[in-house]
């Protein structure tokens, strides 16, 4: 407690540069400690004890509320309020907890309510213009001239000595951590996601992309579809965040529909509705006659998507590991996320014909495992060999693909290793 | 209109129950929202009429009327003007915040985060102190990152408002005189708040956003300016040089103010024997030595290369009338005149 009320005492409004790059570095910790105080506060019986085991608590957060780089991120600001809502008491019953209700409802109409310059107010008052819509605008004019200010592109290319404008870019990243959560920023962080690399300075703040990512993960963050595939190449943890959050949306949510899956997939945004049309195994006249209007941007993303995949091939390894495991009905997705990984484009739309062979091949080598016989059926495995051996021509999927499925296998079955070892030698 | 003025009536009685009476510990949700709502509805009315003098005229006759049994209803009890309706719904937070009465499930309500950033309702009263206190940090953390520019954001943004409310005033009024008045109250407004005045001006004069309306009302702005010497001194004086070189690039007008102030600057220096230069005699404007406002001479020149001849033209008559010494000290014209033509 003592260390963060140093802390809070120390940025004070956060007016110095120096406060501030402490307070953005430091908001994740704060919440987490924001959190524990709440807990603490929960177990209370009442303020007047809360108050007792930490006489500094309403300095604490008091210091905290005035200082806007901690209320201009949502989740901090939440975790704040929640903190002072539990000090508040709805029939206190003596002067400490009637105190603190009123200090409380004060803080909250201070911040709420009023405005640090007089002539700012009379002036928007001629003008007719109310106090919220005033500070909305000057917002999104800040926001504006920041993002016109990154747009200019830079040219030293790599020379250390030369000064360029990629400088700001670093202070813009770094004082756009509290503003993760905020939606009018967000047309200034998807600028600063996309700005191209090109000069060795033109670097985002770590601790930016981390803000960006546990937003991003507490699904509170705002941006648009080409700003988050930005952030995606920028940090690969969100990457993975989206990967794994599509996976258990997907596999975990039994008896989906194939439009459902179909929407989860697209707005993952790591596949493009194109992409898809592979997977509907009945051509409707909808998906056949619907010609995807941007259709050079559905390549685009087609590829960006698999780039991506190719970059966290243990997504597939992992994916490949699970059809071992999983059963007929789970290993859809799975078999789409192998083919997808082998096959990306999908001209001649062989897709869901690619589909129905890699099923198909799963099957021979699952009943081929799953069969204790011995020695393993020959017929059997002459067809997994003609699989193998046959020429990567579509609608077949290639047969690394059903290497990689044999491999996964023959390793991850729970079977001897024996058993494992003839099928492999055989073939 | 009837229904209007029932609306309006209604309206600021709401307000003072929602900041004078204990009725507000009935408030639920849906009290609160319909209070906002009627709020809004007297800010349409506001932006609608208030430049309808007619129309004006007759509820702000309602208001009075109001006011005056409200007055009787509640002890110290403040009218609620025509103007104050421009800013209704922070006139019912700022009463219901202060309402001691207001419970807290309310203020939750009020100051409530949203789950995640799915757009909420426009008109959600869930969560709106959140959003005004994550927008007003918001500005201010982006504040050190902008404010670098000569005028800042804040500024900018005024100085926009200030162009339009003049636009609509100039385009539905015949009579100079109101907006006249308009521009004097808002200076009035800004009293002991100069500098930040100025910039507001400079803002205004410099917005480029919709240049057909403008020429208008940035031309009636310079006019009044004009005629307010001590407030056009004073934003010479503390304005940035280069801001005030920006003006003078893009109006003649104020090209022409800005060197007159120049020359009455260097009319009120005497020569100084113990310093060895011309300094300013009254106490009482903000200091600017010879070599700063040969400095600002140049600079104006540089910038506005017609208006060279004339000013060297001009200074070169009150040389002679101070007797076309060429030593130096004798004629601040004299001394200026040989620093401006040394550099062409």
């Amino acid at each position: 407690m003592q260390f963060w009320l140093d802390k809070a005492v120390a940025w004070g409004q956060a007016d110095s540069p120096d406060t501030q790059k402490d307070t953005c570095l430091h908001l994740s910790r704060l919440r987490d400690f924001l959190q524990q105080l709440i807990t603490h506060i929960n177990n209370m019986s009442s303020t007047t004890e809360t108050m007792k085991t930490l006489p500094f608590l309403g300095q604490f957060l008091g210091r905290l509320c005035w200082n806007p780089y901690v209320t201009a991120h949502a989740t901090s600001r939440r975790l704040l309020f929640q903190c002072l809502w539990g000090l508040y008491t709805e029939h206190p019953c003596n002067a400490v907890e009637r105190k603190a209700n009123q200090w409380i409802r004060k803080v909250l109409c201070q911040l709420a309510t009023e405005d640090d310059c007089g002539a700012v107010q009379t002036l928007m008052k001629h003008v007719g213009v109310p106090p919220e819509e005033y500070h909305l605008k000057v917002l999104r004019k800040r926001v504006t001239l920041l993002q016109q200010n990154i747009g200019k592109s830079c040219s030293s290319l790599g020379d250390m000595n030369q000064r360029c404008s990629c400088d700001s870019l670093l202070a813009a990243s770094e004082a756009c951590v509290p503003l993760v959560t905020c939606p009018e920023a967000a047309p200034l962080i998807g600028a600063l996601l996309q700005q191209p690399v090109t000069c060795v300075r033109a670097a985002l703040s770590e601790n930016f992309l981390d803000a960006l990512s546990s937003a991003y993960s507490s699904q509170l963050l705002l941006l648009e579809e080409q700003a988050v595939v930005s952030l995606w190449y920028h940090s690969l943890s969100s990457l993975e965040e989206a990967v794994l959050r599509l996976l258990e949306r997907v596999l975990t949510k039994t008896g989906l529909t194939l439009q459902q899956l179909k929407q989860q997939l697209t707005e993952s945004l790591l596949v493009d509705e194109g992409t898809f049309e592979g997977l509907v195994p009945t051509v409707t006249s909808e998906s056949a006659g619907a010609s995807r209007d941007p259709a050079v941007r559905g390549h685009h993303k087609v590829f960006d998507a698999w780039f991506l995949l190719v970059q966290c091939a243990h997504w597939v390894q992992a994916a490949v590991q699970l059809l071992v495991t999983s059963g007929p009905e789970d290993c859809g997705p799975l078999l789409w996320l192998l083919t997808f990984y082998h096959h990306p484009t999908n001209r001649g739309h062989h897709r869901a014909l690619q589909l129905v062979h890699a099923k198909e091949a799963w099957d021979h080598l699952r009943s081929l495992f799953v069969a204790f016989a011995r020695p393993p059926p020959v017929d059997r495995l002459q067809s997994l060999v003609t699989l193998l051996s046959s020429q990567p021509q579509r609608p077949s999927p290639s047969p690394l693909l059903i290497l990689s499925l044999l491999v996964n296998f023959a390793v991850f079955f729970q079977q001897p290793l024996s058993g494992s070892t003839e099928i492999l030698q055989t073939v | 209109m009837e229904a209007v003025l029932r609306n309006l009536a209604g309206t600021a009685e709401l307000l003072a129950v929602a900041g004078r009476s204990g009725v507000v510990e009935q408030w639920d949700k849906q009290t609160l929202s319909r209070a906002f709502h009627w709020a809004r509805y007297c800010e349409h009315v506001f932006t609608r009429f208030h430049n309808n003098p007619g129309m004006r005229r007759i509820m702000e006759k309602q208001l009075q009327l109001t006011n005056q049994s409200l007055q009787a209803a509640f002890p110290a009890y403040t009218d609620v003007s025509f103007s104050d309706l421009s800013q209704c719904q922070h006139l019912l937070l700022v009463g219901l915040l202060n309402n001691p009465e207001l419970p807290s499930s309310i203020m939750k309500i009020l100051f409530d985060s949203p789950a995640n950033t799915k757009q909420t309702e426009h008109e959600d009263v869930s969560g709106l102190c959140s959003h005004i206190i994550q927008c007003k940090s918001a500005c201010k953390v982006l504040s050190p990152l902008t404010d670098v520019s000569a005028v800042g954001a804040d500024a900018e943004v005024q100085g926009a408002m200030l162009m339009e409310e003049l636009a609509t005033l100039l385009s539905q009024s015949s009579e100079a005189c109101r907006t006249e008045h308009f521009l004097d109250s808002v200076l009035r407004g800004c009293d002991g708040a100069a500098q930040h005045f100025c910039l507001v001006i400079a803002a205004a004069l410099l917005t480029t956003t919709n240049p057909a309306a403008q020429t208008a009302s940035q031309d009636f702005l310079l006019d009044w300016l004009r005629e307010k010497h001590s407030e056009l001194r004073h934003m010479c004086s503390t304005s940035p040089p280069a801001l005030l070189i920006d003006l003078s690039k893009q109006h003649l007008k104020f090209r022409d103010a800005y060197c007159a102030v120049l020359k009455k600057w260097a009319s009120e220096m005497e020569y100084s024997m113990s310093d060895g230069e011309w300094v300013q005699t009254s106490t009482n404007q903000t200091s600017v030595t010879f070599q700063k406002l040969a400095e600002r001479f140049l600079a104006l020149l540089k910038a506005c290369p017609s208006l060279r001849e004339d000013v060297v033209k001009e200074l070169n008559v009150l040389k002679i009338s101070d007797g076309d010494f060429d030593v130096r000290g004798l004629s601040v014209w004299g001394d200026l005149l040989s620093v401006i033509n040394k550099c062409p």
